[in-house]
C-alpha cells in the first residue's frame, strides 16, 4: 500500500473515535480511523439499551458507524493494528498492521454463505463468549464493514467457503501487510475491558457458573443476544432472583483499582429496569455502597427504579459460593443493621469498573490508575503528554456514554486547532479547508 | 428524473431492536401496505438506521427503481436526516423521502395494546405512503453564512468555547453580563484534583482570549434581541458603561463610600459601588455597579462628579451562538438547616471565601469564635423529595444530583484538615459520590484525616438548631445515621457548611429569545443526550457548561470544545442549508388579497409586489424563504389556497387524512 | 512469496502444514461437535426439552448444552417450543 498523508488518525472505532473521526471530518479535515477489530461500533454496539433515555442501543450506534463508513472525509481501517508511532515534523509516521481477513473486501457482499457452510462452530467475543458464530462470519449482524472475516485459529483450511462464495470472496493467499500512515496528529480512542474478576477469590474468581459479568448481561438483554431471552449460562434456567454486587473490582484496594468506575451504577441500574420489562416476575436486588447516579437526569432515574420496585440494598458483599444445584449464594454485611446475611439467587451480575484497554499501542505517560495521563485535567482534558496526541472517551478513565461523546467532540475540536497551529498541509491547502 | 415518474414506493419498517416490534406486528403491517396502489416493496428490519438496513433501501432505488421512501421508525427528530442521506446517496431527491415516527408515537405509547398499536401503526403508515405519492423533489435553501460567532457568558466554559472557536480560524464575539470576566471559576481558591490556584488556571485563559486576533470582547454586556437563523443571526447587545477610567479610577474610588454587600464573597464582605472583585481581575479597570449605585455624587478634591450609565446598543450578525450562561449556586431559603436564622450556618461557596479571606491562624475563626467542630451537609438543594423539601418558586423540587458538590465538600475538608489539623469535622451525606479521575482519592483522604461520616436517608434530612442555653458549643445537629444503624445522633458544633447545589439560571428571557427550551431540572435543554449533546433544537444555538446541568470545571470545558467543534463545522464552510419547508405562493391563483401578508409574524417573510400582467398592474404575494419558518399561518388565511407549505402541501394532507380514516382489513385477517 | 502462484489445493494444504497446531486442536473441537449435535438433535427430535433434560440424557455438563443449543438456534437447527417451568424447550427443526 502507499504511504498516506491524513490530517488526524484516529486510534479506536468505538463511539469515541467515531464521533472524533466524525466531527474532524464535517469540518474538512481528512481522517484515518484505524480499528483493531473486523468491524467498528466498540464496546457501545453490544449493548442493549442505554441509560438514561433507554434508547436502544442500535439506534445511537449504527447510525454513527453508517455515517462513518459514508463519510467522504473518513479513511477506514479495520482489522488493523498499530506498530509504530513516530514524530515527524509536528506529525506522526504511523506504522500500521492489516491483518488478514482471508476474505477480498471488495467483493464481498456480506451474504454470509460461507458462514452457513463453515463446519465448525466456535465463541463469539461479541457475545462473551456465551453466544458463537463459526469460523468464517460476519462479526455481527450491523458490523461495518459488512463482510466476513476468517479466524485463522480455528480455521481447519477445509475450503468449504471457498465453494460456496458466490462472488470468490475467499482469498487464502492473504498475508499481514504492513503501510504507514502520516498524519498531523493523533486521537487516543482505545476504550477500555472490564476489571478482572478472575484473581478475586472471595467472588468466586470467575469460576461460578451463574455468576456473570455485566457485559453478558447486556447481551441477554439485546435483542440479538445469544439465548433470544434472559436465560442464566449454567443451565438455561429464567431467573426468578437476580443479585447486583456493585463496586465488584472497583473501589477496590485489594485488587489496586482504587477509583470508582463512573458507569456501573447506572448500568446496574438500568439492567434492573430493562430485567423488570423482561422478566416481570423477578426479583431484582442491587448490593452497594453508595450510588452514584450523578449525571443529567440520572438521579430520576434511580428513583424511578426504586419505584418500580427494585430492591436497593446497602451492604457489602464479603463472599460468593454456590450451592449444589449453581445457585449463587452471597454473604452481605449489611451497612444499615451490622447484620451479616446470606441470600441464595438465581443469577449474580458482578457489577465489574473500567479499566484501561489491554493494548497499549502508543507510548504515551499514563496516570497511576493506568489510563492514559492528562497533565491538566481543569485546563486541557484532552490533551495528553506527548504533543499532538489527545485522547478521549475511556482510554482517558472510566466515563458513560455521554461523557465519552462530549470528550469526543472536545478531542475533535484540540486536534483540528493543533492541525492548523502545526500541521504540515500548506497555507492554501488551509484555505481551502473552509473555502 | 425518476422523480418525475409514477411514483414507486419502497416502504420499509424498523423493529427498533424490539422497540417497535414489542408492540407492533411489523409484519402484518408491512403485508397489508404492500396492496396499496404504487407501492413497489415493502420490507422489514431489526435496525432500519444501521448501514445494512440503509443499504437495502440504497439498493431497491438502484435496483427496483423506487422513486418515493417510506420509513416508519423512530421519531423523525432522531434519523429524519441518516434516511435522506441514505436516498441522496442512492441518486434520489432527498424531498423524496418520508418519515413515520412508529416509535415515540405508536409503540412506546400503546405497548398495552397490540392491537391497537398494530391497528395505529397501520393506519399511520398509510397515511405516509398516501403523502409520498405526491411528494415533488425540493432544494433546500442554500445561504452564505456568517465564519462568526457569538459566545455567551465570560466564565470558564464561555472562555474556552471562545478560545476554541477563534483557533478554528472562526471570528468569535464574546458578550459578559457583569463587567469582568471569569465567572464561578474566579471565587475558587484551589480545583480538584490538581489542587492548582482556580485564578491562575483562569488568567491563563484569559490571556488566551484576550490574546488571539479573532476575539472581540464586550464586558457589561448583555443580549437584548435575537432575529435570524443559523448562519445569520442578528444579535442586539446593549452595552452599560463602565463608569470610570484608568485616569480616574483611583481617585473615584477613594472618593466613594458608597458599601454594599460583597457578592464575590457571597456577602461575607463589603465592597464599594466601583470594584474590583479582585486583585488581578480582568479588565483591571474597575467598574460601577450600576444595579446599587445611588447616584448620588462623588467628591473628588471638592469636585462633586456624578456618574451615569450611558448604555450602548449596538448589533452584531453571527452564524452560531453559544449559550455559556453558567448557573447560580442553590441558596437556601430562610430556615432551611438554620441558614439565615443562625450565624453560624453558612454555604460550602461562602466557605470557600472565608477561608480565602480568613489569615493562616491556629484555629478557625467564624463569628467570633474559635471552631472546633463543624458539620457539613450534602445534597443542600440537590436531590431533593417531593414533600419533604419546599418546592422552588416555580413548585418544582430540585430532584437531580449536582455532581460536583461531593468531591467539593471532601475538597474542602481535606483543606480544613491540613489548615487546622486539630478540627473535628463531621461528613453528613446520603451517598459519597466521588466519582471522577482522582476524586476518589478525597475520600481516602477523608477517612484517614479522621473525618467522621454519618449517612443520612433522603426523606429523614439532618436537623439544624440553636443549643439550649449554656451548652458548649452554638449549635446542635441532629441526625439518624445509618452507618450505626439508625441511630440518632446529636452533633454539638461550632459551625454548620451546607454543600449547595447547581440552580439553573433566571436568563432575563435570553432563553426566550433564542427560541430554546428548558429540560424537567430546568437547565437548558440539549436535542439529545447522545447523538446531539450540545445542540439545542434551535439549529445554530449550541449550549457550552453549566447552563445545560452540573458540571465540574474540567466538565464545562469539555462541552465548551465539543461547542466549539460543532460551531466549526456549522460556520466553517462559510455556508448553510435549510430545509426547504417553507411557503410558496402559486402566482395562477394569487389574486393579491394581502390576507397573506397581515397573518404572517416574521418579518420580511411574504410581501405583495407589483407585477404587470398583460399591462394591468396586479398586486402578488411574494416569499422571501430565508425569513420564513413555514409555520403556515398565511396557507390558512388565504381565500383562494395559492399558498402552500412546500413538503407539507394541503393536497398531502388531505391525502394523509383521508389514508388515516379509511376502512382498513382488521389486522386479525392480515395475519391470517 | 510464492502463494500467489500456488493452486488452491496446494495453498490450502500448505496453511494446514503452517497451522497445524490450531487444525489439530479444531479438528478435536470438530470431531466434538458433530458427536454433541448428533446426540442433541436425536434427543431434541423426540420431543421438545429442557437444557438440564439434554445433560442428563447425554451427560454433557449443562452450561456446554446450553451454548450449543444457542449455537444450533442460531443456524436453524434447533428451535424454542415453549417452557418448562422456568426452562425454555427446544425442538429440532425439521428439513423439508
Amino acid at each position: 500500500m502507499d504511504d498516506l498523508h491524513m490530517d488526524a488518525l484516529v486510534i479506536g472505532g468505538g463511539i469515541a473515535g467515531m464521533q472524533s473521526a466524525l466531527d474532524l471530518g464535517d469540518q474538512g479535515f481528512q481522517v484515518a480511523l484505524v480499528e483493531r477489530d473486523p468491524s467498528i461500533g466498540g464496546r457501545m454496539i453490544t449493548l442493549s439499551k442505554v441509560f438514561p433515555t433507554l434508547d436502544c442501543c442500535s439506534c445511537i450506534t449504527t447510525p454513527k458507524m453508517s455515517a462513518v463508513a459514508h463519510h467522504p472525509n473518513i479513511h477506514l481501517y479495520t482489522y488493523c493494528e498499530i506498530q509504530s508511532v513516530q514524530e515527524h515534523g509536528a506529525g506522526f509516521d504511523v506504522s500500521i498492521l492489516q491483518k488478514p481477513r482471508y476474505v477480498d473486501i471488495s467483493k464481498c457482499t456480506g451474504c454470509r454463505e460461507c458462514e452457513y457452510e463453515c463446519p465448525i462452530t466456535v465463541p463469539s467475543p461479541f457475545d462473551r463468549n456465551l453466544g458463537a458464530y463459526r469460523a468464517i462470519r460476519v462479526p455481527f449482524s450491523t458490523a461495518v464493514p459488512q463482510k466476513a472475516v476468517l479466524d485463522p485459529e480455528y480455521c481447519l483450511w477445509c475450503g468449504k467457503c471457498e465453494q460456496k462464495c458466490p462472488v470468490e470472496a475467499i482469498d487464502f493467499s492473504q498475508q499481514p501487510e504492513t503501510f504507514t500512515i502520516e498524519a498531523d496528529s493523533i486521537i487516543m480512542a482505545t476504550g477500555f475491558d472490564l476489571t478482572p474478576v478472575s484473581t478475586k477469590k472471595e467472588y468466586g474468581a470467575g469460576k461460578l457458573h451463574n455468576v456473570i459479568d455485566p457485559l453478558m448481561m447486556e447481551r441477554f438483554l439485546a435483542p440479538t443476544g445469544p439465548y433470544g431471552r434472559v436465560l442464566r449460562p449454567g443451565d438455561g434456567k429464567e431467573p426468578g432472583s437476580i443479585a447486583y454486587v456493585q463496586c465488584a473490582g472497583s473501589r477496590d484496594e485489594t485488587l489496586g483499582i482504587t477509583y470508582c468506575s463512573r458507569v456501573c451504577c447506572m448500568y446496574a441500574i438500568k439492567q434492573a429496569m430493562l430485567l423488570n420489562g423482561a422478566l416481570p416476575m423477578a426479583d431484582i436486588t442491587i448490593y452497594y455502597m453508595d450510588i452514584r447516579t450523578f449525571g443529567k437526569g440520572y438521579e430520576q432515574f434511580y428513583q424511578n427504579a426504586k419505584a418500580m420496585g427494585v430492591n436497593f440494598v446497602r451492604g457489602k458483599v464479603a463472599s460468593i459460593r454456590e450451592d449444589a444445584d449453581q445457585n449463587p449464594i452471597l454473604k452481605v454485611e449489611m451497612t444499615d443493621t451490622g447484620e451479616i446475611v446470606e441470600q441464595t439467587f438465581d443469577l449474580v451480575v458482578l457489577s465489574q469498573g473500567i479499566v484501561p484497554a489491554s493494548h497499549p499501542t502508543v507510548s504515551l505517560p499514563l496516570g497511576s490508575d493506568g489510563f492514559i495521563s492528562v497533565p491538566a485535567p481543569d485546563s486541557a482534558p484532552c490533551v495528553t503528554g506527548r504533543p499532538g496526541i489527545f485522547v478521549t472517551g475511556t482510554a482517558a478513565g472510566p466515563m458513560d456514554i455521554v461523557d465519552s461523546i462530549v470528550s469526543a467532540s472536545a478531542a475533535a475540536a484540540e486536534a483540528s486547532a493543533y492541525i492548523r497551529e502545526n500541521g504540515s498541509r500548506l497555507e492554501v491547502e488551509k484555505e481551502a479547508l473552509y473555502a | 428524473m425518476p422523480e418525475n415518474q409514477q411514483p414507486r414506493i419502497g416502504v420499509y419498517i424498523c423493529h427498533c431492536g424490539g422497540n417497535i416490534s414489542g408492540a407492533v406486528q411489523c409484519e402484518s403491517v408491512a403485508k397489508a401496505l404492500k396492496g396499496l396502489p404504487n407501492v413497489t416493496i415493502t420490507r422489514t428490519d431489526e435496525s432500519m438506521c444501521s448501514d445494512a438496513g440503509q443499504s437495502l433501501i440504497e439498493k431497491d432505488i438502484q435496483e427496483l427503481g423506487i422513486n418515493r421512501v417510506v420509513v416508519g421508525a423512530c421519531a423523525p427528530m432522531l434519523h429524519e436526516q441518516t434516511f435522506r442521506g441514505a436516498v441522496t446517496r442512492a441518486g434520489l431527491n432527498p424531498f423524496l423521502y418520508h418519515h413515520v415516527g412508529l416509535r415515540e408515537q405508536d409503540s412506546w405509547v400503546h405497548g398495552h395494546d397490540k392491537t391497537a398499536a398494530t391497528d395505529k401503526a397501520l393506519r399511520l403508515m398509510s397515511a405516509g405512503v398516501a403523502k409520498a405519492r405526491l411528494l415533488q423533489p425540493l432544494d433546500p435553501i442554500r445561504l452564505g453564512a456568517e465564519k462568526h460567532a457569538l459566545v455567551i457568558g465570560g466564565g470558564v466554559a464561555g472562555l474556552r468555547a471562545a478560545l476554541d472557536i477563534a483557533r478554528q480560524g472562526l471570528r468569535v464575539t464574546l458578550i459578559e453580563k457583569s463587567p469582568f470576566l471569569g465567572g464561578r471559576m474566579a471565587q475558587l481558591e484551589t480545583v480538584f484534583p490538581t489542587e492548582e490556584e482556580a485564578r491562575a488556571l483562569l488568567h491563563d485563559l484569559i490571556q488566551k482570549v484576550t490574546a488571539h486576533p479573532n476575539v472581540t470582547i464586550f464586558m457589561g454586556a448583555e443580549v437584548m434581541g435575537v432575529s435570524g437563523y443559523v448562519g445569520n443571526f442578528t444579535i442586539q447587545v446593549k452595552q452599560h458603561s463602565r463608569g470610570v477610567s484608568d485616569d480616574n479610577a483611583e481617585a473615584l474610588m477613594s472618593a466613594c463610600t458608597q458599601e454594599v454587600p460583597d457578592p464575590f464573597n457571597y456577602g461575607l464582605t463589603k465592597r464599594k459601588v466601583i470594584y474590583r472583585p479582585y486583585e488581578g481581575c480582568y479588565s483591571s479597570t474597575p467598574a460601577v455597579d450600576w444595579d446599587h449605585y445611588d447616584g448620588r455624587p462623588f467628591d473628588v478634591n471638592g469636585w462633586p462628579i456624578e456618574l451615569k450609565d450611558e448604555p450602548k446598543s449596538f448589533e452584531l450578525n453571527v452564524g452560531a451562538v453559544v449559550v455559556a450562561t453558567g448557573f447560580d449556586p442553590y441558596t437556601p431559603p430562610q430556615g432551611e438547616y438554620g441558614f439565615g436564622e443562625l450565624p453560624q450556618v453558612v454555604t460550602l461557596p461562602q466557605l470557600i471565601r472565608h477561608l480565602a479571606l480568613s489569615k493562616d491562624g491556629k484555629s478557625l475563626q467564624w463569628n467570633g469564635r474559635a471552631v472546633r467542630d463543624v458539620a457539613l451537609i450534602h445534597c443542600v438543594g440537590s436531590r431533593q423529595v417531593d414533600g419533604v423539601h419546599q418546592p422552588q418558586e416555580d413548585g418544582q423540587v430540585n430532584n437531580y444530583c449536582s455532581r460536583v458538590c461531593c468531591t467539593a465538600s471532601l475538597h474542602m475538608t481535606a483543606d480544613l484538615h491540613k489548615r487546622y489539623p486539630e478540627l473535628n469535622i463531621y461528613d453528613l451525606h446520603q451517598d459519597i459520590r466521588t466519582y471522577g479521575r482522582g476524586h476518589e482519592e478525597y475520600y481516602r483522604h477523608a477517612l484517614e484525616d479522621g473525618v467522621r461520616f454519618l449517612r443520612y436517608n433522603g426523606e429523614e434530612v439532618p436537623e439544624v438548631s440553636p443549643a439550649p442555653q449554656g451548652d458548649s458549643h452554638p449549635v446542635l445537629v441532629k441526625v439518624k445515621d445509618m452507618l450505626t444503624y439508625g441511630e440518632e445522633i446529636e452533633i454539638p458544633v461550632d459551625l454548620v457548611v451546607l454543600a449547595v447545589g447547581f440552580m439553573p439560571r433566571d436568563l432575563h428571557g435570553l432563553d426566550k429569545m433564542l427560541k430554546i427550551s428548558r429540560g424537567n431540572d430546568r437547565f437548558l435543554l440539549e436535542v439529545h443526550p447522545k447523538l446531539r449533546p450540545v445542540e439545542t433544537a434551535v439549529k445554530g444555538v449550541i449550549l457550552a457548561g453549566s447552563a445545560q446541568g452540573p458540571m465540574n470545571i474540567q466538565e464545562s470545558l469539555s462541552a465548551a470544545s465539543a461547542a466549539a467543534a460543532k460551531v466549526a463545522s456549522l460556520l466553517g464552510r462559510g455556508k448553510v442549508e435549510l430545509p426547504p419547508f417553507v411557503a410558496a405562493v402559486d402566482v395562477e391563483k394569487c389574486n393579491g388579497t394581502g390576507a397573506c401578508v397581515e397573518a404572517c409574524v416574521y418579518e420580511g417573510a411574504i410581501a405583495l409586489q407589483t407585477f404587470n400582467e398583460n399591462g394591468e398592474e396586479v398586486k402578488r404575494a411574494v416569499i422571501t424563504p430565508a425569513n420564513c419558518v413555514g409555520c403556515g399561518a398565511c396557507v390558512a388565511v388565504c381565500p383562494n389556497n395559492a399558498v402552500n407549505v412546500q413538503g407539507w402541501t394541503l393536497a398531502q394532507y388531505e391525502a394523509m387524512v383521508e389514508a388515516i380514516g379509511m376502512d382498513l382489513p382488521a389486522m386479525t385477517e392480515v395475519t391470517a | 512469496m510464492t502463494t500467489q502462484t500456488l493452486s488452491r489445493a496446494e495453498l490450502l494444504k500448505q496453511l494446514r502444514t503452517t497451522h497445524a497446531e490450531s487444525v489439530k486442536r479444531a479438528q478435536e473441537l470438530l470431531k466434538e461437535q458433530k458427536h454433541m449435535q448428533q446426540e442433541l438433535c436425536a434427543f431434541f427430535r423426540e420431543k421438545p426439552r429442557t437444557v438440564p433434560e439434554a445433560a442428563q440424557a447425554t451427560g454433557i455438563p449443562a452450561d456446554k448444552v446450553l451454548w450449543f443449543v444457542a449455537a444450533m438456534k442460531k443456524y436453524g437447527i434447533v428451535a424454542e417450543a415453549g417452557m418448562c417451568g422456568d426452562y425454555p424447550l427446544y425442538k429440532k427443526v425439521e428439513e423439508n
